[in-house]
């Protein structure tokens, strides 16, 4: 079995992002999120396999708000892993990712119970689009059913993409080929994405150079998170 | 066949080594690793299919920003930026990444609709011929009196038919206005730079260069006037060389997401942003701060006024407002950016005004368009829609006919639109959904969406450079709806006096022949069809290399900016709160259709497919209400019940509740759902000739009535998060 050579890597910078949530839109579309009516979101069954949290910090009479896009942190020692009973979520060597299979999930939910992040949404209900909205659904990416777990795959399907491309083209990939729904749409550029084994790459050099303000969600838990994080607001003090 | 193992050996394998492998049968020396690779990655013999990409226009705001949309066996599955585009350089906000719910919408309009009761909502659907020889009948009986409205996003070939058919019949040139471009401050924004530099033209601001920006009530981040490509330069602004990081300050009631990203967020009154202003301009002239260049234009742009009662009417410190003018002018390339009309034309002139003083380096003021033959959707004045609706109420329009803009939903009730509608002899409404005013119309026109559909639009703001985005039809058309553009041209043929003004077999026609004044541009080709290929290819016109960038003309304002003191609409004994209405940056004020807005969190409290009203959290405790508890906003012009949400980042005195919800029509996701605050607002211009939005004050008053909130956060987290002490300031 080939092991996977790239390990993709996402670095949102917190200066940078503004919350406009391009980033949440841009991923229902990709990905056929489905939409949780008003009930359910009440409920807390909504889905968005990317969303912004909002922290507020006391600051004299009122508040200073903090912004944070969280998505699957695609941890190479994920605690999602290890608790399915039918292996529907493991991590997969050849693309370096924690990978989620549909059709074997059997919706035990104990992987999102394990999951700190929360970032593992169920389909508590059969997913609807009135039509013609299915029309709109990307035949790229399977539409999933009730009683199974979704979440962010990094865009596998556009990795997938690039690498069949690369190898119909008989090349090898170039990693910056490989752009997911929500980088690419994110106007100030607050979302980076690229392969971190790649010296070249946009990513490599964007956290060999923000060392002072890099961090890992939950570090402390050993989750070793994909996902890097660049201290924003005052608190962005450069390299 | 692997003999069956123990659940329990079966687990402590999985969990001890890489969960692709498992192991297989249980006798010793027959043990091997079995690997289990479902289908992530279809195999070799299945390949993915092809996508066709088309590049057209959004048109979810006015900004006219480039996307490329990704077509499947003829389904449009994606919408991206056009990475060729020099407003958007492939971005796209929320906003654009929705519009195919748009396009497949389950309640789109497929055919022309007449009813015989306006307002009844019993429609019946007539064939097309049948529909253009009544309206073509109507128009011709108005004779001169027929009044049309357009969107701002309307296409710009669109407008100069409206254009071209409003003088064949000597009527009134076609009006441009919807909430949103009032919201945005378009109308006073170009009537600011009238005054201040003598071009009635939109300003745009290159963030990405500055180090201290000061806005005034933009939330430039969120809903206004560009917000794709001011998202791009706030990227820009904090990632200076050599680690700068730029200074922001936002001037308002209550925190937006600018708000949230801003360095200093001043709480400020609503509609004082002007007073603010014209306050820092004043205090720079008066103590010398900054540049001698800089403060003599202060003086001179800088109208009396007593900081005190500034001060106080705003809500700050004198002394924080000294700090605040004092680096303002010391700044290397400081910018004002103006706010909404809300806040008064006189507010957004005050606030162009230190951008004036400040040399002007940064701002770029829109150029003419790459071609004298194009035509731009600009919005007008307040005041020019009062009039429309006055010259509506006497009687005086026989026929009016709508475009792209709800304007019996985006109105308050208490400008009279609806009532003087009562007066209007016949009205059409072009409109792929029906929305209130093609509830309240006669013949609904059902019209193609903007991703079916052909155009153009002139960016503006441009940003210093002139781009005209082209529009064509991503996928065939859904149904029988029918491109307003050849509806227009068919009908005019039924009419004498305009059947001479429109030559062309259709749209396409007309269009390619206003595309055929470009000059040579970045697309190139050589020869008319070659052109035209390459715009409708590459997605528009645009400059082959980036143009020199045009220096502000010193102002030329004829008397120094004087900002009044707001005047308050409400006894503050009766109505003792502020009212601040705004747009969420995800529903903005048009949204409501689109499950995906409708659905997803608002940045900054999570709400999803309800209106709330925001309160402070000490506030809502004296008032004895919590978050979910449904509370009456009641106003001198009209009332709203909704939910409370405890939102510490407003002013205690402030109420605030956001646009977009509220409706009677615009299909299942809209309809019945939440409340419009535009209830809560009257239909006079403040004096400045803007609308007095901004401040109107109200009452809250509780219900006793609570619902259940879809908010995606789970608020105990929320509110334990600040230890059980209380939010700050209770």
């Amino acid at each position: 079995m080939e092991l996977n050579t790239h390990k993709w890597t996402m670095v949102i910078d917190q200066d940078r992002c503004t919350g406009c949530s391009a980033c949440v839109i841009a991923c229902h579309a990709e990905n056929n999120v489905p939409i949780v009516d008003e009930n359910q979101v009440w409920r807390g069954r909504g889905m968005h396999w990317i969303r912004i949290e909002r922290y507020w910090e006391p600051d004299g009479q009122y508040v200073k708000a903090r912004l944070l896009p969280v998505l699957c942190q695609q941890c190479d020692s994920a605690p999602c892993e290890p608790v399915c009973p039918v292996f529907a979520t493991y991590h997969s060597e050849r693309q370096n990712l924690n990978v989620q299979v549909y059709n074997r999930c059997v919706g035990t939910r104990y992987c999102s119970n394990n999951d700190p992040y929360k970032v593992r949404y169920f389909n508590f209900f059969p997913p609807q689009w009135d039509e013609p909205l299915n029309q709109q659904l990307n035949p790229d990416v399977t539409v999933r059913s009730a009683g199974v777990m979704e979440k962010c795959s990094f865009c596998v399907q556009r990795i997938a993409r690039a690498e069949q491309a690369a190898l119909a083209e008989g090349r090898q990939l170039d990693p910056s080929e490989v752009v997911p729904a929500c980088v690419q749409t994110c106007p100030p550029s607050a979302l980076l994405f690229g392969d971190l084994n790649d010296p070249n790459s946009q990513i490599a050099s964007v956290l060999a150079g923000s060392k002072g303000r890099q961090y890992r969600l939950l570090e402390d838990l050993g989750t070793q998170p994909s996902v890097y994080y660049l201290k924003g607001g005052e608190t962005n003090v450069g390299a | 066949m692997a003999r069956s193992i123990s659940r329990r050996s079966f687990l402590k394998a999985g969990a001890a080594v890489a969960a692709t492998s498992v192991l297989a049968g249980c006798q010793p020396g027959l043990r091997r690793w079995v690997t289990l690779e479902p289908y992530v990655v279809a195999p070799e013999e299945q390949p993915d299919g092809i996508p066709t990409w088309y590049a057209s226009v959004c048109r979810g705001c006015p900004a006219g920003c480039g996307i490329m949309a990704r077509v499947m066996n003829g389904r449009a599955v994606k919408i991206e930026g056009n990475p060729e585009h020099p407003l958007n350089a492939g971005k796209l906000c929320a906003n654009g990444q929705a519009g195919l719910q748009i396009l497949y919408n389950p309640d789109r309009l497929d055919a022309p609709l007449l009813t015989a009761k306006r307002g009844s909502r019993e429609f019946a659907r007539l064939p097309w011929d049948s529909a253009l020889s009544t309206l073509a009948a109507k128009v011709k009986d108005a004779g001169s009196a027929v009044a049309i409205v357009l969107g701002p996003t309307t296409s710009g070939h669109l407008v100069d038919l409206f254009q071209r058919l409003a003088k064949a019949l000597g009527a009134p040139a076609p009006l441009v206005f919807d909430a949103r471009s009032s919201w945005s401050g378009t109308a006073a924004l170009s009537a600011a730079n009238q005054a201040l530099w003598g071009q009635g033209a939109l300003s745009a601001y290159d963030l990405g260069g500055s180090d201290v920006i000061y806005s005034f009530g933009a939330d430039f981040l969120g809903a206004g006037l560009s917000p794709t490509r001011y998202g791009i330069e706030y990227g820009r602004f904090r990632s200076q060389p050599k680690g700068a990081r730029g200074y922001l300050v936002q001037f308002e009631p209550h925190m937006s997401i600018t708000a949230a990203k801003a360095d200093q967020w001043v709480p400020i009154a609503p509609g004082t942003e002007g007073l603010v202003a014209q306050a820092i301009a004043r205090i720079i002239a008066d103590e010398g701060l900054g540049t001698s260049d800089r403060i003599a234009r202060a003086a001179a742009l800088a109208g009396e006024i007593n900081l005190a009662s500034a001060a106080q009417a705003a809500g700050v410190d004198v002394q924080q407002l000294r700090q605040l003018a004092q680096v303002f002018a010391e700044a290397q390339r400081p910018l004002a950016i103006p706010g909404n009309g809300q806040s008064g034309a006189a507010g957004v002139t005050a606030a162009q005004a230190l951008n004036a003083i400040a040399g002007g380096a940064g701002m770029a003021l829109q150029g003419n368009p790459p071609a004298p033959a194009l035509v731009r959707a600009e919005p007008a004045g307040y005041g020019q829609v009062q009039h429309l609706i006055g010259q509506m109420g006497s009687g005086a329009v026989k026929a009016l006919l709508t475009y792209g803009t709800n304007l019996a939903y985006e109105l308050p009730a208490q400008a009279g639109f609806l009532d003087a509608l009562d007066k209007v002899g016949f009205v059409a409404t072009f409109s792929p959904f029906m929305d209130e005013m093609g509830a309240n119309s006669d013949m609904v026109l059902a019209e193609r969406t903007y991703l079916e559909s052909w155009g153009y639009a002139v960016v503006a703001p441009d940003f210093g450079v002139a781009a005209v985005t082209s529009q064509q039809p991503v996928v065939q058309p859904l149904n029988d709806a029918r491109s307003a553009g050849d509806v227009l041209l068919a009908m005019a043929k039924q009419i004498p006096s305009a059947a001479g003004a429109f030559t062309w077999s259709d749209e396409v026609a007309f269009l390619r022949e206003v595309a055929g004044g470009l000059p040579a541009g970045a697309a190139g080709g050589t020869g008319a069809d070659a052109q035209w290929a390459r715009f409708l290819q590459h997605g528009g016109w645009w400059p082959a290399s980036a143009p020199a960038s045009q220096p502000t003309p010193p102002p030329s304002a004829s008397a120094p900016i004087s900002v009044a003191a707001p005047q308050y609409q409400g006894d503050a004994t009766i109505y003792p709160f502020h009212l601040h209405v705004f747009a969420s940056p995800l529903l903005g004020i048009s949204g409501a259709n689109l499950p995906w807005l409708q659905g997803s969190p608002d940045p900054l409290t999570s709400m999803c497919w309800q209106t709330w009203v925001a309160i402070n959290p000490a506030t809502a405790r004296k008032l004895g209400v919590q978050k979910s508890d449904v509370v009456r906003v009641t106003t001198p012009y009209g009332e709203l019940e909704a939910p409370v949400y405890a939102y510490p980042a407003v002013r205690p005195d402030t109420i605030a509740v956001p646009l977009g919800q509220g409706h009677t029509d615009l299909g299942r996701y809209a309809q019945g759902r939440g409340a419009s605050p535009l209830a809560l607002l009257g239909g006079d211009a403040g004096p400045d000739g803007e609308p007095a939005w901004a401040t109107v004050r109200c009452q809250v008053t509780p219900t006793g009535r609570s619902v259940n909130m879809a908010t995606f956060e789970w608020t105990p987290g929320v509110e334990q998060g600040f230890f059980n002490q209380g939010y700050p300031g209770e």
